[in-house]
């Protein structure tokens, strides 16, 4: 059972990891934009459920008061109309998730507007500052998701019994991953994913061609903002309640750098390497962590083991391996395709002769 | 201690952690995102000697300038020297000051673990308010700081103005490739400006714990004021950096306590934000900071409007 439990846990991390990880691929790695605010793209996700979702919820109720206590009474009041008709949960979850793209795009696309125009080092602080003052209102403030309290989400799962909601909502998780891989594959061979390579070689070029960079840049950390709110709205949902400390920079934003880049920068198949890799070590870390302190007879917590291993893997790749795991290759149009193929047969004739 | 006091203490080392940050800045072109645990480690380091060796805080000042200066040192050619010779680009070079951040928070954090435990008193959150005191009728803080930002000051006058080192760094500032070619080691003047850098940002760490609370996760928070404070000045002036701090830290404390004012002391966590909107609003009007602004064109579109 322990060790179901441990493949369970590392599938559903990979899930998520892998929407975030995907989000910031489109964003870093193809179109060079810098998002040090993805934590916020995803907390985002996590207010849609604890904070949107919650009080749509307490108005059908006509449950009223703070949030902290209302959502508990909401979520007893969903879970018994859940563990009745299943089909009110599965409605829940799409809604949920419907809400958290809403926001994350809209969030994503309104916090990017004062640097769009900017240079990438000003881009980088200002979303990293805005990220970090977010995180921080979320957690001081107890009207917005709970603050230092956090509040409780209904269970989406209810119908399901105990030991079998884990192995479903893995599912769920794997699923939806699977489906935004395969959208932001087709999205990014397609003309707009050259159009950000393009953007991130050189954006002269780009502006050149009569693309407005601004607004390139806008629309392309709306759409990954969206996927990014996605997984915070699953893991908020999947783990039936919602707390800020649980969205921090470190977790959702310096770990799915470390994971692209690992895996290989502007290549999708990377990504998941990249994020397969990371969760595994990380989950392993996490669950011997006590085998560990015993082991090295370390005196303090093992999560600043950690922190100090993975930044130091960090540097590592950085240093010696910038390129990741897996290379990136040119997507193969038809007409590149076409050349190649010319260009093979006049070398075969070549030879030939 | 008044509103005003407070505000100038915070701003005073506000400018110390700026101005580091615009230094590392102009030579490296990477904006540092671990100098705010720079700055914890220097609280740590204070908070270490207190401990162990009774050396009050304030004697600790220029141990945590050479220690600070050592770290930066260590993290100059040990993670971004390495990466800027094999062409790193300045993405990749944030990234290693982040994962230096990450790197510093857990040692910070696994240390505040083991300090708590050999002396049986948590350092995991400490403040050193305890141990001032006043001189007249001002903060020990109030003095002390506003002493140390005014040696410091005229110490790196001195450096930048009066030494050939200094004209050589500054020229390597303005244009470090024209300063290659003229002879000048644009190697060593980076190396000096992350030892300065991080030297200043440990001895705000010094006294900052005189003024809030210290966590390991300080660094973390504070980030966003020092960036705020060198993005004001301009990010690439060490006087904006300078005007940068005050600028933002007056008007964290000023705004959060006239607010809190109207809505009652809950208000006073949200500095940050003052920050933030000081930050968004500077990016949209003057994105190259306060120097930047040609006032006398100002004035000029101005006398026609009159």
């Amino acid at each position: 059972m322990a060790g179901e439990f441990l493949i369970l846990n590392i599938v559903i991390w990979i899930g998520l990891y892998l929407i975030v990880g995907l989000s910031l691929n489109i964003e870093y790695g193809f179109g060079g934009i810098p998002n040090f605010g993805r934590a916020f793209a995803v907390l985002m996700g996590a207010i849609a459920i604890g904070g949107i979702v919650n009080r749509i919820l307490m108005v059908i109720f006509g449950v009223s008061g703070q949030i902290i206590d209302a959502s508990g009474v909401v979520k007893t009041t969903m879970n018994d109309l859940i563990a009745q008709n299943p089909l009110i949960g599965i409605a829940l979850l799409i809604f949920g998730l419907l809400i958290a793209a809403i926001l994350g795009a809209v969030t994503g696309a309104l916090f990017i507007l004062p640097s769009a125009k900017l240079s990438e080092d000003y881009l980088a602080i200002t979303l990293l500052a805005i990220s970090e003052v977010v995180f921080m209102v979320s957690y001081y403030h107890p009207d917005l998701i709970g603050g230092y309290y956090g509040v409780t989400v209904p269970d989406v799962l209810r119908f399901i019994p105990g030991e079998q909601r884990l192995f479903v909502f893995a599912l769920i998780i794997v699923g939806i991953a699977l489906l935004v891989y395969y959208v932001v594959n087709r999205m990014l061979t397609s003309p707009y994913g050259r159009l950000l390579k393009a953007m991130r070689e050189n954006d002269a070029v780009v502006r050149a061609y009569g693309k407005d960079i601004m607004n390139l840049r806008i629309r392309t950390v709306a759409v990954g903002s969206a996927i990014a709110a996605l997984a915070g709205a699953l893991y908020s949902m999947f783990s039936v309640n919602v707390i800020a400390t649980n969205f921090s920079r470190v977790e959702w934003t310096f770990y799915p750098f470390l994971m692209i880049l690992l895996g290989g920068l502007g290549n999708t198949r990377g990504v998941f390497v990249g994020v397969s890799a990371f969760v595994v070590a990380r989950i392993f870390l996490i669950t011997y962590k006590f085998e560990i302190v015993q082991a090295l007879g370390l005196p303090f917590d093992p999560v600043w083991l950690e922190y100090i291993l993975f930044g130091i893997v960090m540097l590592v790749i950085l240093v010696y391996r910038p390129e990741g795991l897996l290379k990136e290759k040119p997507v193969m149009t038809s007409p590149i395709k076409k050349v190649l193929e010319k260009r093979k047969v006049k070398a075969k004739e070549v030879a030939a002769k | 201690m008044s509103v005003l006091e407070g505000a100038i203490i915070y701003s005073n080392l506000l400018v110390l952690l700026a101005i580091g940050l615009t230094m590392t800045y102009i030579t490296t072109g990477v904006p540092n995102f671990a100098q705010g645990s720079f700055a914890v480690f220097g609280s740590y380091l204070a908070l270490t000697l207190l401990r162990f060796y009774g050396i009050h805080p304030y004697l600790s000042i220029p141990i945590a300038l050479i220690f600070g200066g050592v770290l930066g040192l260590v993290v100059y050619i040990g993670v971004l020297k390495p990466l800027i010779s094999r062409g790193a680009q300045i993405v990749i070079l944030m990234i290693a000051t982040l994962a230096v951040d990450l790197i510093l928070l857990g040692i910070m954090g696994a240390y505040s673990d083991y300090l708590g435990m050999v002396t049986k008193k948590s350092a995991t959150r400490f403040i050193f308010t305890p141990y001032d005191f006043p001189v007249g009728f001002l903060s020990g803080i109030f003095v002390v700081s506003v002493l140390v930002i005014a040696l410091i000051l005229f110490g790196l006058y001195l450096l930048l103005y009066k030494t050939k080192f200094g004209v050589a760094m500054r020229a390597s500032m303005e244009n470090p490739d024209l300063a290659e070619i003229m002879g000048v080691n644009v190697e060593t003047t980076r190396t000096v400006s992350w030892i300065l850098s991080a030297g200043l940002a440990a001895t705000a760490g010094v006294l900052l714990p005189f003024r809030q609370e210290i966590v390991p996760m300080t660094g973390g928070i504070i980030i966003v004021s020092i960036f705020a404070s060198s993005i004001v000045g301009g990010l690439g002036s060490i006087f904006g950096a300078l005007l940068g701090g005050y600028i933002v830290g007056m008007s964290e404390s000023f705004v959060t306590f006239n607010l809190s004012e109207v809505f009652g002391p809950s208000v006073l966590v949200y500095s940050r934000v003052i920050s933030l909107v000081v930050l968004v609003i500077m990016l949209i009007l003057a994105p190259r900071g306060i120097v930047s602004i040609k006032w006398r064109r100002i004035k000029w579109l101005a006398s026609f409007s009159s």
